[in-house]
């Protein structure tokens, strides 16, 4: 079901960490919820869940009382008992039959790859088998509400990529609205259909995903997308990570290099544009600056700042 | 933010010292033990001897009168030990004391008569009452022997005992046997375990009845509910007797400075000064001296 | 002889038993809720529960004497002498080791651990026993702890029991008892007889948490 958020505030330690006049999650889609570390994300996927409170305003649920939640929290948070018996609680306390609990739990599992470790104490896993674990718990739940709190944070490279790009598919077989919180825009363009960008409590843009990050009009959502903020004749414009060329075009900036890195397969030059640094990518066989000189760049891509 | 002290880490340690602490103290039990059966032994450097008496003489208050006055006038240490009448005789016949003063005749008779005891005189005496609550709900104010008051103690009243194997504790068997009661058999008799005063102020707050001597008694009577319901009878009287131990117990024993002691105690002027002792304060005399001409 | 020792050492247990059991059901939840949120004022809480845990037992024993002798505020009860102002005085004592070993425990638990039972449906109830379960070795080391302290007490149970022989005596005043008599080998056998029994609680202890080392 859609979810709504009707002039919530919350506030802790008389600090005021989410201000949020109106908001609308889409029924049935993804959506992540992208911001730096500190803008109140977390914060928000506790509301939902209903493990805080908003000092005024409200959230609501389609009408409907709060639906039960799946949510995956960012540590591995497991009973101490057997992997089995922590899928199966949730199932178990929420009155499912255990028969049936213990099929969709197998399901689950074995969706997840882990059936090997049902019998494995849970508190024992590597982190990559406990993520698995943490969402084979809230596929087997088949809630129509699933929060996923940075599900792929602090995992090794390998771990990693196999889980994102699984991931896609296995949200989709949630069936629900989803929720995923993440400071990573990769993460966030490949996993969402929909966008939200907070920034220090505040949303700053919402809708498809298209739509907010293209073109972002607003410095704050493109800083948080990953553009470089750049003056170009009198106003601003956002250049997208790998949006700077070597050489003159329409958009021209002057880089001061301050660094040449050989990153094997390219140079990457590491310099100032004003008081923003970029990043601008050299290819192998071309003439290099030099630490100091100033090096004529131009944007393939750009979008204007208001 | 902070926790408790004890965190886990802690609790593992406790758990672990506890253990340790618990053989420490089982190793030094049985060291203890082994200690106690071997002879007390003391450093023979200047006169001083160790008087062995009860808890009761030595609550009354006398002998903080009666002691500095002697190592002042005879230039003798006097080291008190106060335990029950019972250990008191027991610390005699091992040789662990140089003079005893208590007040139980019947159980002082067979360590004289085994020789332990030696050069006994008669000290004092003084005596013991009943007390119990004002309202005497087991009627005893109004009996007229010690055998009817002792029985009906036992019939109705909750009876409190020192237990302790003290001089009174021994007046209160004998008592007992005197009525032929059984005091294991009465439903309402406890032991405390404890001297005159714990005693009493258990018998105080429970509502009960206990058997006293007067000085005790006296001394604590402005704390007390209590009060006496009988006394004056031949049985109730309460014996003090003062004797050297047998030198030949232990070759530490001072014979002499015990004999200066026993000789000290019967002398006039302290015999006066046991009459005196508190007759202000309680307006009668708490003990009453054997040694002085009529 | 032995059948003295007998009663003596069942009356030992049952006293200190029931005390326990009451420090327990007082202390387990407090230490739940003290573990499970802050609020102001906590870490001064906490203070006078390690202060608590620290006290002197004699102390307690004396403050429960003062409140039920017959001068006292609570003298019209009658209980001062009897088991039921010995438990009184062992749960006063054992009361803030229970909550102070607990409130470590839950907090040793991971602190999203009460979210996911929230969020996965349990009520207030459900929470306290899942996560007591989860705990449950550190509240099997506090209830031994609290045993094995109050068992081992003199004080406390001579002062608010009286050592009465029969309601009110225990190991360690039957102990002090004998001793004082100069009964040396009754001293010692009550002697082992504790010993043993706090000897049995604490070595329990330690294969518990030596166990969840594992």
């Amino acid at each position: 079901m859609d979810v709504e958020f009707d002039g919530v505030q919350v506030e802790r330690d008389n600090r005021r960490v989410l201000d949020i006049p109106a908001l609308r999650l889409r029924n049935g889609r993804t959506t992540a919820i992208l911001g730096p570390n500190g803008s109140g994300k977390t914060t928000l996927l506790r509301l939902i869940a209903g493990l805080e409170h908003p000092r005024s305003g409200q959230v609501r649920f389609a009408g409907s009382p709060r639906p039960p939640v799946a949510y995956v929290f960012q540590e591995e948070v497991f009973l101490r008992r057997s992997v089995r018996e922590n899928l199966e609680l949730g199932l178990r306390l929420r009155g499912v039959a255990i028969a049936e609990a213990r099929a969709r739990v197998d399901d689950a599992a074995a969706r997840l790859g882990i059936s090997h470790l049902m019998h494995r104490r849970a508190d024992h896993l590597s982190g990559g088998e406990g993520r698995r674990v943490n969402l084979a718990r809230a596929l087997a739940l088949r809630s129509p509400l699933v929060l996923l709190d940075e599900p792929l944070e602090g995992l090794d490279e390998h771990t990693h990529s196999r889980l994102l790009d699984e991931l896609p598919q296995l949200l989709a077989e949630f069936d629900a609205t989803t929720l995923l919180v993440t400071h990573n825009r990769d993460e966030a363009l490949r996993l969402a259909q929909d966008l939200v960008v907070l920034v220090d409590g505040r949303v700053r843009a919402a809708g498809d995903k298209r739509e907010v990050a293209m073109n972002p009009s607003v410095v704050e959502v493109a800083e948080v997308l990953g553009y470089s903020v750049l003056a170009s004749n009198g106003h601003r414009v956002a250049v997208p990570p790998g949006g700077l060329r070597p050489g003159a075009g329409p958009i021209e900036f002057s880089v001061v290099v301050e660094d040449v890195l050989d990153i094997v397969e390219s140079y990457q030059v590491v310099g100032r544009v004003g008081d923003v640094r970029v990043h601008v990518e050299v290819p192998f066989m071309s003439a290099l600056p030099r630490r100091g000189e100033r090096m004529v760049v131009h944007a393939t891509r750009s979008s204007e700042i208001a | 933010m902070t926790g408790p002290l004890i965190t886990p880490l802690t609790a593992d340690t406790i758990a672990i010292s506890l253990t340790r602490r618990a053989l420490v103290t089982l190793v030094t039990v049985l060291v203890l033990a082994a200690l106690t059966h071997a002879r007390a032994g003391r450093p023979v450097t200047q006169a001083s001897i160790i008087l062995a008496t009860t808890t009761s003489t030595q609550d009354s208050g006398l002998l903080d009168v009666l002691v500095p006055r002697f190592e002042k006038e005879r230039g003798i240490k006097i080291k008190v030990i106060a335990v029950g009448s019972g250990a008191a005789l027991r610390m005699a016949s091992r040789g662990d004391a140089d003079v005893v003063l208590v007040h139980a005749p019947s159980a002082e008779r067979p360590y004289v008569e085994a020789g332990d005891l030696v050069e006994g005189r008669a000290v004092m005496h003084n005596d013991f009452v009943i007390v119990g609550p004002k309202q005497d709900p087991a009627g005893i104010g109004s009996l007229a022997s010690v055998n009817l008051v002792m029985r009906a103690l036992a019939a109705r009243a909750t009876f409190v005992s020192r237990g302790d194997d003290s001089g009174t504790h021994a007046q209160e068997l004998t008592l007992w046997a005197a009525a032929r009661i059984d005091p294991r058999s009465i439903a309402r008799r406890e032991e405390t375990g404890q001297g005159m005063g714990a005693t009493l102020n258990v018998a105080d707050q429970r509502r009960a009845y206990t058997l006293t001597d007067r000085g005790t008694y006296l001394s604590l009577r402005r704390r007390l509910e209590l009060v006496i319901l009988f006394q004056g009878d031949a049985s109730l009287r309460n014996q003090y007797h003062v004797y050297a131990v047998n030198p030949s117990k232990n070759p530490r024993i001072q014979r002499d400075a015990a004999r200066s002691f026993i000789s000290f105690l019967v002398s006039q002027p302290v015999q006066q000064a046991i009459a005196d002792f508190k007759r202000d304060e309680y307006g009668e005399s708490l003990f009453f001296p054997d040694a002085l001409p009529q | 002889m032995s059948e003295l020792l007998a009663s003596i050492a069942l009356r030992t247990v049952v006293v200190s038993g029931v005390a326990t059991a009451l420090a327990v059901l007082v202390g387990v939840p407090a230490g739940y809720a003290i573990a499970r949120r802050s609020f102001r004022g906590r870490t001064i809480l906490l203070g006078l529960i390690n202060t608590g845990m620290g006290m002197p037992p004699v102390v307690v024993g004396l403050v429960v004497w003062l409140l039920l002798v017959r001068s006292g505020p609570f003298g019209d009860l009658d209980l001062i002498y009897t088991q039921r102002a010995m438990v009184l005085a062992q749960f006063l004592i054992a009361t803030p080791i229970v909550i102070g070993f607990t409130t470590a425990s839950f907090q040793a638990l991971s602190p999203r651990l009460p979210d996911l039972l929230v969020v996965l449906g349990a009520g207030r109830m459900r929470r306290l026993w899942l996560l007591a379960r989860e705990a449950r070795l550190g509240l099997l080391v506090a209830i031994m702890a609290a045993f094995g302290a109050i068992v081992s007490e003199v004080g406390a149970s001579m002062i608010a029991g009286g050592n009465l022989e029969r309601s009110t005596r225990v190991l360690t005043t039957a102990i002090v008892t004998e001793t004082s008599r100069g009964e040396v080998e009754r001293a010692l056998s009550l002697g082992l007889v504790l010993l043993v029994m706090s000897f049995v609680v604490n070595l329990s202890l330690t294969v518990i948490q030596q166990r969840s080392r594992a």
